[in-house]
């Protein structure tokens, strides 16, 4: 079956230079992403997904920097191929993707808006970075725009500034700013997280209707597992720098095969757990990224680590058609049914 | 934003009260009287009392403190700024020869402290913890430890009596009348001028933009695909550039004061030179129109700071309402 990518990551490396060590940030990240359809990245804090999306726009600090890799980037279904990781990190290329091709969106829209311009203006600036069009045009487009995004009175708050708006709001307007080009792919590193729980919900079902209205790609990167299952089609799971299970959200859910993947959906609080019972966690904690491993990173807190697991990396496993495990007890044959 | 305007400029006025009184004040308790330092000792010496007595009175020495003072301040609402005690001319008349000279000074100055100064903290900024940064730093320090006055006297010595290529000081060249006659009397003072100010001020713009720097919103401006450059200046310099104007607006008091230092040194006939000669020579009313003015000046530039902080930081503009 080939199935049709927009994005294609392959081996990424992405390294951080902090004082005279090196953190090991991605580690070999192999990732697909299908076109219109929605991917969710999980992992806990520190376990790459965020580098991985900086990466795709080489929007890393300066610290960092991408090793080794290969970003693809499809924008037209059958069209031509960019390669992203061949472009410098300031170069024309790269600059007239950003905010147009791929956009993306951050966490803590508090602090990502910047506070001395009006919300209008800073929509407008990567719109006309990107398009020839002139500024009564682009507000008209920009207020309706804001109206298509929930914003109460889009024509007057289009002069307002950031600190007039609430953390919902403003989080609408950074979806206006990735969303005004019409971008083919929006990469979401945790966009709900600074947000209260109600508002989280109001933002997932807008990105997901816009996704049905243009067709975009959506990639999700959280730690929600819950956000995961309600709006994603396909989930990777990262661990130390690399992805140890892909599959579908209904493979990874209800037939997880990495022994990470199982321990993550344990961890995950239930309504109807009793409250005797202790809620599971994963014991030990994530290894500091600047050590270099020779062998599976997970197998030192691993519950079914054997002593093949401390000889050389696991391979990729396709146990399932699109399901890919990262696990030495596959290559076994180890598969679980459930 | 109105009313916040309001109350500041309100509050200028016991300021500008209060500081003429010190002024005033002050200068009072010099010794001797306008009458006696007005007279050469020699003249005074054959002088009878009656008659010093008696040119006291025609003066109004003799009024008590307060009373002088309200007449002073009285005088210089109606625009009698007083004569001078050496000279005998109306204070007005040479401050409006002098104001000029020092006003040109002062730009020329200021004009180059702040493009070096601005361009050097952004190069500064950007290329953080290179050799061109450490070595930039290491002149900064220097720029801001060694007093203006030593770099005047050294570039007096290199430039003009070494090397002959300038004039040790003076406004005008009689000889050459033409602008670039006048440029070179200028190169100097405003030179030894920028020196000090062209330092601190890379210091503050390159900590101002690091600051800025790790900022979300510069992560969201480059996610936009705009250019570095455009970054850096619409982003990072016009949020980090408070603090960099507030020093450059206390630097403003310049314009109108003069630098007493630097007109000194090389002999230039602006307001810092005329107050220095108005102290050593005990022309009191002159020294105290000058220092009136320098407050005066100071205090209108915090009121300016006031206005361009709001413009900058819309949430001071719509905070009072």
């Amino acid at each position: 079956m080939n199935k049709d990518y927009i994005l294609e990551i392959e081996n990424l490396v992405t390294e951080f230079t902090v004082g005279k060590r090196i953190v090991h940030a991605v580690n070999g990240v192999n990732l697909k992403v299908e076109r219109s359809k929605t991917l969710g990245i999980v992992g806990e804090s520190g376990c790459g997904k965020s580098v991985t999306a900086h990466s795709v726009l080489q929007l890393l600090p300066p610290n960092g920097r991408i090793v080794s890799g290969e970003i693809r980037f499809t924008p037209e279904s059958g069209g031509e191929t960019q390669v992203l990781s061949a472009y410098k990190k300031t170069s024309e290329k790269m600059r007239s993707i950003r905010g147009k091709d791929i956009s993306m969106i951050f966490q803590d829209p508090m602090t990502s808006l910047n506070p001395a311009y009006t919300i209008g203006n800073q929509i407008m600036e990567n719109l006309r970075n990107h398009e020839k069009i002139s500024r009564a045009d682009a507000k008209e487009r920009i207020i309706k725009l804001l109206e298509e995004l929930g914003i109460p009175a889009a024509a007057q708050r289009f002069n307002e500034y950031p600190h007039q708006f609430s953390g919902g709001m403003k989080q609408r307007v950074m979806i206006a700013i990735a969303l005004v080009c019409n971008p083919n792919i929006l990469i979401a590193d945790e966009p709900t997280t600074a947000l209260d729980v109600t508002i989280q919900a109001q933002i997932l079902s807008l990105m997901k209707e816009i996704q049905k209205k243009h067709g975009t790609t959506l990639m999700l990167i959280t730690h929600n597992m819950g956000i995961v299952a309600e709006v994603c089609d396909n989930v990777a799971v990262m661990y130390m720098g690399r992805v140890v299970e892909f599959g579908t959200v209904e493979q990874i859910f209800e037939n997880p095969q990495h022994p990470y993947t199982k321990a993550l959906m344990q961890s995950v609080p239930q309504l109807d757990l009793s409250r005797d019972v202790e809620l599971a966690s994963i014991p030990g904690s994530t290894p500091d990224a600047s050590i270099h491993f020779d062998h599976c990173e997970f197998a030192p807190r691993c519950a079914r680590a054997c002593a093949r697991c401390m000889e050389g990396f696991p391979e990729d496993m396709e146990v399932e058609p699109g399901h890919i495990v990262r696990c030495k007890l596959m290559e076994e044959g180890n598969v679980d049914e459930l | 934003m109105f009313k916040y305007f309001l109350k500041r400029l309100l509050v200028l006025i016991p300021k500008l009260l209060l500081i003429s009184a010190a002024v005033f004040f002050a200068m009072e308790l010099m010794p001797g009287d306008a009458v006696t330092r007005s007279i050469d000792p020699e003249l005074l010496a054959t002088l009878q009392p009656e008659q010093i007595e008696a040119l006291k009175e025609a003066k109004g020495l003799n009024n008590p403190a307060y009373i002088r003072y309200f007449s002073w301040l009285a005088g210089i609402f109606q625009g009698d700024f007083g004569y001078s005690l050496t000279s005998g001319t109306s204070i007005a008349k040479l401050i409006a020869v002098r104001l000029p000279a020092t006003l040109e000074l002062a730009v020329f100055g200021l004009l180059i402290s702040t493009v070096f100064g601005i361009l050097l903290g952004f190069v500064t900024a950007i290329h953080k913890n290179t050799p061109l940064d450490y070595s930039c730093t290491v002149l900064g320090m220097v720029g801001i430890s060694i007093p203006e006055f030593f770099f005047g006297m050294l570039f007096i010595l290199l430039f003009a009596i070494q090397l002959q290529w300038l004039p040790t000081g003076g406004r005008f060249d009689l000889e050459n009348p033409t602008f670039w006659g006048h440029m070179k009397h200028m190169l100097l003072p405003s030179v030894s001028l920028a020196i000090t100010l062209i330092a601190t001020l890379m210091r503050y713009t390159r900590s101002c933009m690091l600051d800025v720097m790790g900022k979300d919103y510069i992560k969201t401006a480059r996610a936009k695909g705009l250019r570095e450059n455009t970054v850096y200046i619409r982003h990072c310099f016009r949020n980090g550039c408070a603090p960099v104007m507030i020093l450059l607006i206390g630097r403003l008091s310049m314009l109108i004061a003069g630098t007493t230092i630097i007109e000194t040194i090389y002999n230039y006939p602006g307001m810092g030179s005329m107050f220095l000669g108005a102290v050593s020579s005990s022309d009191t009313p002159v020294a105290m129109m000058v220092l009136l003015l320098t407050s005066a000046t100071t205090l209108v530039c915090t009121f300016l700071a006031d206005i361009v902080i709001a413009v900058l930081d819309p949430r001071i503009r719509f905070g009072e309402e």
